[in-house]
């Protein structure tokens, strides 16, 4: 977990940088979003049924116009469930009663692109649409009771939002977003197939100058 | 200069983030829903052909593979709650002087020392733990037909509560079988107030011990 932080904090830092040098030909926005998670398809019916409420993503977008931005996404996730105590059969024939525990944190480090239709005009509400893709960082722990087991991978990423924009004011280049995102996460580890989910998203964005 | 410091800001805020808003599993058991309670016997058993038993009157403690044998108020609850289970399950009690079909010993397994003990050498030690003459069957081995289910490793401690074919010994070579064997790791066990629930749990799952 430490290294996926580790991975994390510098794509946080790299990409920003790497954007600084158009800053001075565009216009350089962060967007910060609160993330509340809904495990869907095989995500939610084998390793976690319940929503996540703990979560965040981070975009640092260049605007080559006003209808267009392009640029790196991040973010994390944490979902968790605790199951009621049941029997399992193994398959060495041994019978094990455990309350099993799923814990899986993915921290998404994406190219993002992001497109508002009304860009040329002023509106209060200006719609957008995105699509992103890159990698995903997984870590899941599954627990016996207290005895635990961890896989760390990397996987592909992909996702497809829409939302809108309320801007701060007139001339005011920040403002609220309030938008979905769909993710598509293929994980094939132990048998599972996917950590596809939705997330509903709130966040504000500014300029970085 | 001062963007790179307030992106170093970011960077580190959001770990810092992660690290907070992460619900860490094992903070979130209780006692009991930290417990496992894992269960096995050898298949080509038929239970039913058994029908008087008798429980060890102390228990084996194994500590760092040296063992003694004891007898302390949470022992005792083991063996009664032993006793009741079995009993629930259709078999007789009867002294270890009276030929039971089977035998049934209890021990608790501790590793304190750095390392790890696993459950083959648990079962590899067996007999220095549990002497067969106890049971009236000096010079005899044991038999563990079904290894494959003792791969973990024992890092804290856990109880292991074994049934042991005495009635078919001689016929098997002079071999003692282990039939059915249930085994609880976690937090809390090697406690008098939680024996009866933990046995109870071994025998719960393990409904081909019932006889007809």
């Amino acid at each position: 977990m430490k290294s996926i932080l580790k991975i994390a904090a510098l794509f946080v830092v790299a990409i920003p940088l790497s954007l600084s040098l158009k800053a001075q030909r565009g216009e350089v926005k962060m967007y910060l979003n609160y993330n509340y998670s809904l495990p869907l398809g095989s995500f939610k019916n084998d390793i976690v049924s319940k929503n996540s409420p703990r979560g965040f993503t981070g975009d640092i977008l260049y605007s080559f116009n006003k209808k267009f931005a392009l640029g790196g996404a991040v973010g994390f996730q944490d979902y968790y469930e605790k199951y009621p105590r049941a029997t399992y059969k193994l398959p060495s024939g041994e019978d094990i009663s455990a309350v099993i525990s799923n814990s899986v944190q993915t921290i998404p480090v994406m190219v993002k692109g992001l497109y508002a239709p009304l860009g040329d005009k002023f509106s209060w509400v200006q719609p957008y649409v995105s699509l992103g893709a890159g990698i995903n960082m997984v870590s899941f722990k599954q627990y016996l009771g207290e005895f635990g087991s961890s896989n760390t991978n990397v996987s592909f990423a992909a996702q497809a939002g829409a939302g809108i924009q309320v801007p701060f004011g007139r001339l005011s280049n920040s403002g609220l977003q309030l938008g979905a995102v769909y993710n598509y996460v293929p994980y094939t580890k132990n048998g599972y197939n996917n950590l596809n989910n939705l997330g509903v998203q709130l966040g504000v964005h500014f300029p970085l100058r | 200069m001062r963007r790179i410091l307030s992106l170093l800001l970011v960077a580190t805020g959001s770990a810092a983030v992660i690290t907070g808003c992460q619900k860490d599993p094992l903070n979130n058991l209780t006692p009991e829903e930290s417990r496992i309670y894992i269960t096995n016997r050898d298949s080509t058993v038929d239970f039913n052909s058994y029908t008087t038993f008798s429980v060890a009157d102390s228990v084996a403690v194994v500590d760092n593979g040296k063992a003694s044998k004891e007898l302390t108020s949470v022992d005792q609850a083991y063996i009664d709650a032993a006793k009741k289970y079995m009993q629930q399950a259709g078999y007789t009690l009867v002294s270890k002087n009276q030929t039971p079909d089977v035998g049934i010993n209890i021990t608790r397994i501790y590793q304190t020392s750095s390392g790890v003990i696993s459950y083959p050498d648990y079962w590899g030690g067996y007999g220095g733990y549990w002497d067969p003459y106890y049971w009236g069957y000096g010079g005899y081995g044991y038999g563990f037909p079904y290894y494959s289910y003792g791969v973990y490793s024992i890092t804290e401690g856990a109880l292991s509560i074994d049934m042991l074919d005495l009635k078919n010994a001689a016929s098997h070579g002079n071999k003692i079988d282990l039939v059915w064997n249930g085994l609880v790791r976690g937090s809390g066990i090697f406690n008098q107030s939680t024996a009866d629930s933990q046995v109870k749990a071994l025998f719960d799952q393990s409904s081909y011990l019932k006889k007809n």
